[in-house]
């Protein structure tokens, strides 16, 4: 596992479009949200970096988790499509533990350009205002937080390909995105907003405070919009994780023998 | 390491069957596989790689059974696999690549995998280019590493498909003396359909056709399906009857080398069979229906 780890993660981390999307992604955001690149959010003083570094970790995981989950995408197929597969499955390594080890590799490469956003900006609070705070609760944020969006989307991203072409599930993906964290409730019945959202709101609200809270009045599907707790926090990262749990092991459904 | 199989049959969804209750011995040493495309070797290959599961029958590698998942991780600790379609990663070096196979083939002491990747990297002679990207080498070139993988972890059981397949004719060479170099007290299974790479690398054949066994045993064997039947020939007219294996301009007709049962026409004359000539012979027997299947 550790092995394919290593070698999916440098595959990945080294791939141009990772950067390049990524870069693209980050631009079109940074226009549209302007206040990342200010240290108060353009609401005056806020002090409090725990605050701060959990909106930071809600602006990232907006549009950039879309390009996250689609260049996971071509992972697991492109064993396939490169024609690895028969000389990776000939060896007596453990299949199971090489799709643990590609779905930690190629997960870990793909969180670092989020990773360096949010733990960036940490770290320029910490240097602006002199208070540590800053980083730590962006590396802190950022894994309770976003982590089981993180492997949930992942988990995603690795199966459904195996189900249709890499292209269509991209687009189906960003449409899923779309509809299961950032259109309003109210226009349509959907998953934002709800303890199911894997861009890890109800904890960013529930755990550390995050003001980026939407009410939607009189929305289909409200009971799991439920007020943010640290209890509704944690039942929202506990069901992102099962279900990450429940997406990974498709993947071995397919396979043969 | 010796495989034996019995009964094997292998049914693919809407395809039939690739192999058909095919029983078969391989003793250790080199051991040719022959067959027209589609004739089921790969599935073969497939099968006792652990890539695929029989739909019926039994395999047994060095007295382990491949289609237990214990079974299979005896075998495949002791395998060396090429397979007939080769993928390498593209944005890996073939050090890299190497490294990796070695990992997952457990060799794991770093000083231990770099220098049997450093030496194998010169039995195929990619030492030079060791620290290149894989998407810059050409078909022969990852086919080389493609047989240094499959050495990593000194297997006991080498399984090569098509290994020959779109090379030049000096690395195809080169290529099927390192295998019969490799063979000694190793199993090496060459699958193949051209019929030369057996005749310069193996004592001991099979031939399938359609997932059936239709000959197993020497070489000279195999050649001696073709004797009294192989003719030459010059005319200025048609082909003459018969499996014409080589046409060359001679005057103003063809002189033709044609295996045939009868004499193909006034002024032939017989010649000595080759191993090809012995598999045309063998499959034109198999056409006209005198061959059901070998053992």
């Amino acid at each position: 596992m550790i092995a394919t780890l290593r070698y999916e993660f440098r595959m990945q981390i080294r791939r141009p479009a990772l950067w390049i999307v990524y870069g693209i992604v980050f631009a079109i955001q940074g226009v549209l949200i302007n206040w990342y690149f200010t240290l108060d959010r353009g609401l005056g003083p806020i002090l409090d970096p725990r605050q701060a570094m959990a909106d930071v970790t809600a602006w990232t995981a907006t549009l950039p988790m879309i390009a996250y989950g689609c260049l996971i995408a071509d992972r697991l197929v492109r064993d396939r499509t490169l024609r690895v597969d028969g000389i990776l499955d000939a060896t007596p390594a453990d299949a199971t533990a090489r799709l643990l080890g590609k779905f930690a590799g190629v997960c870990l490469a793909g969180a670092v350009p989020l990773a360096l956003m949010v733990v960036g900006r940490g770290l320029v609070w910490t240097v602006m205002e002199g208070d540590p705070g800053g980083l730590l609760w962006s590396i802190v944020i950022f894994v309770v937080a976003l982590g089981p969006g993180l492997l949930f989307t992942g988990a995603l991203a690795l199966v459904g390909p195996l189900v249709m072409p890499v292209t269509v599930f991209r687009v189906a993906f960003a449409a899923y995105w779309f509809w299961g964290n950032l259109i309003p409730p109210d226009l349509m019945p959907n998953l934002a907003h709800t303890l199911l959202a894997a861009d890890g709101e109800y904890a960013l609200l529930g755990l550390f405070g995050s003001t980026t809270r939407v009410p939607v009045e009189g929305a289909l599907l409200n009971f799991l919009r439920p007020d943010p707790t640290a209890g509704t926090g944690l039942l929202s990262i506990a069901l992102i994780l099962l279900l990450a749990g429940v997406a990974l092991p498709l993947a071995r459904l397919r396979r043969e023998p | 390491m010796r495989i034996e199989i019995s009964g094997l049959t292998k049914t693919f969804k809407g395809r039939g069957n690739a192999l058909d209750h095919l029983d078969l011995t391989v003793p250790t040493g080199m051991f040719g596989l022959l067959g027209a495309n589609g004739a089921g070797k790969t599935t073969l290959m497939r099968i006792l790689a652990g890539l695929l599961r029989p739909t019926s029958g039994t395999v047994r590698i060095g007295g382990e059974d491949p289609t237990t998942p214990a079974g299979l991780l005896a075998v495949q600790r002791t395998l060396g696999y090429l397979p007939q379609d080769l993928g390498v990663y593209p944005d890996l070096t073939a050090r890299q690549f190497l490294d990796y196979i070695a990992l997952l083939k457990g060799l794991d002491s770093r000083p231990v995998r770099r220098r049997r990747i450093g030496e194998l990297l010169e039995v195929v002679a990619l030492a030079q280019d060791a620290d290149r990207r894989l998407k810059g080498f050409s078909g022969g070139m990852k086919r080389r590493v493609g047989i240094a993988q499959a050495l990593l972890a000194n297997p006991r059981l080498l399984i090569v498909d098509e290994p020959t397949a779109g090379l030049d004719p000096e690395e195809r060479i080169r290529f099927r003396t390192l295998l019969a170099q490799l063979a000694g007290d190793r199993t090496v299974l060459l699958s193949t359909h051209i019929v030369e790479d057996v005749a310069q690398t193996c004592r001991i054949l099979a031939v399938l056709a359609r997932g059936r066994l239709l000959f197993t045993g020497e070489v000279g064997e195999l050649a001696g399906f073709a004797t009294n039947k192989v003719w030459t020939l010059a005319t200025p007219g048609p082909p003459p009857p018969g499996t014409v294996v080589s046409a060359l301009p001679e005057g103003g007709g063809m002189r033709y080398r044609v295996v045939s049962a009868a004499s193909p026409g006034p002024g032939a004359q017989l010649l000595r069979p080759t191993l090809e000539d012995g598999y045309l012979a063998l499959m034109e027997e198999r056409s006209a229906g005198g061959i059901k299947s070998a053992r």
